[in-house]
């Protein structure tokens, strides 16, 4: 009679500091939550991925979301925009040449025009909806490293 | 940046499925099963679905 026996490792826990400062570094860096709970390879292969992600979105004429009142949908799009960490920032000044997360809501706001017409700029372009599912893909790709990252240093998972 | 609807399409699976072998798996050959099956049905439906869809009009 044959028995195979298979090993189970325990995953460690670790303090609460070390999971916020694990779910912070994954949100600044794709990846570095998990370079810094010592899971090198899979922090290398999510960090490619997610710049990967990034870059075709904006490289295809993607853009980062602006909140506007009248359309809930916005909020969510933008804080997923949001969750890719600092690329954020970047993608939002190649969209609209400043850091801007809103719409200003009046009509004649100059301001809002201006925006509006960058923003068009990029809709033009044949591979907007592709730029915007890979901008907004990398968002929730992040989402998800942050939460992996926190189930990792709360020893639910290896 | 590609404007190949199909590259697109290729590469996007290809992104997702390599991602989410990172998540999910351990092992190397675990991982390549979960990118070949993953990528694979994205691909592949994907294309079942559009020609599924071919005979509607667009309005």
């Amino acid at each position: 009679m044959s028995e195979m026996l298979v090993e189970q490792t325990v995953p460690k826990a670790r303090s609460g500091a070390a999971s916020f400062v694990a779910c912070t570094l994954a949100w600044l860096v794709p990846g570095l939550g998990h370079f810094y709970l010592g899971k090198k390879t899979r922090a290398a292969a999510f960090f490619l991925v997610v710049s990967a992600m990034f870059v075709l979105g904006i490289g295809s004429g993607g853009a980062a979301s602006l909140i506007e009142e009248r359309q809930p949908l916005t909020f969510l799009a933008t804080f997923d925009n949001v969750a890719v960490g600092p690329f954020d920032l970047l993608g939002r000044y190649l969209t609209y040449g400043t850091i801007v997360y809103s719409l200003p809501g009046t009509e004649g706001d100059p301001r809002r025009a201006e925006l509006l017409d960058r923003l068009r700029d990029r809709v033009r372009s044949v591979t907007y909806e592709y730029g915007n599912t890979f901008l907004l893909t990398a968002g929730l790709m992040n989402i998800l490293l942050i939460l992996d990252a926190f189930d990792i240093a709360a020893g639910r998972k290896d | 940046m590609i404007r190949s609807h199909l590259l697109n399409m290729v590469v996007f699976s290809a992104l997702v499925a390599v991602f989410f072998a990172f998540l999910t798996q351990q092992g190397t050959r675990d991982r390549l099963r979960v990118i070949l099956i993953l990528g694979g049905s994205m691909l592949v439906l994907s294309l079942v679905l559009a020609y599924v869809m071919y005979p509607f009009p667009l309005r």
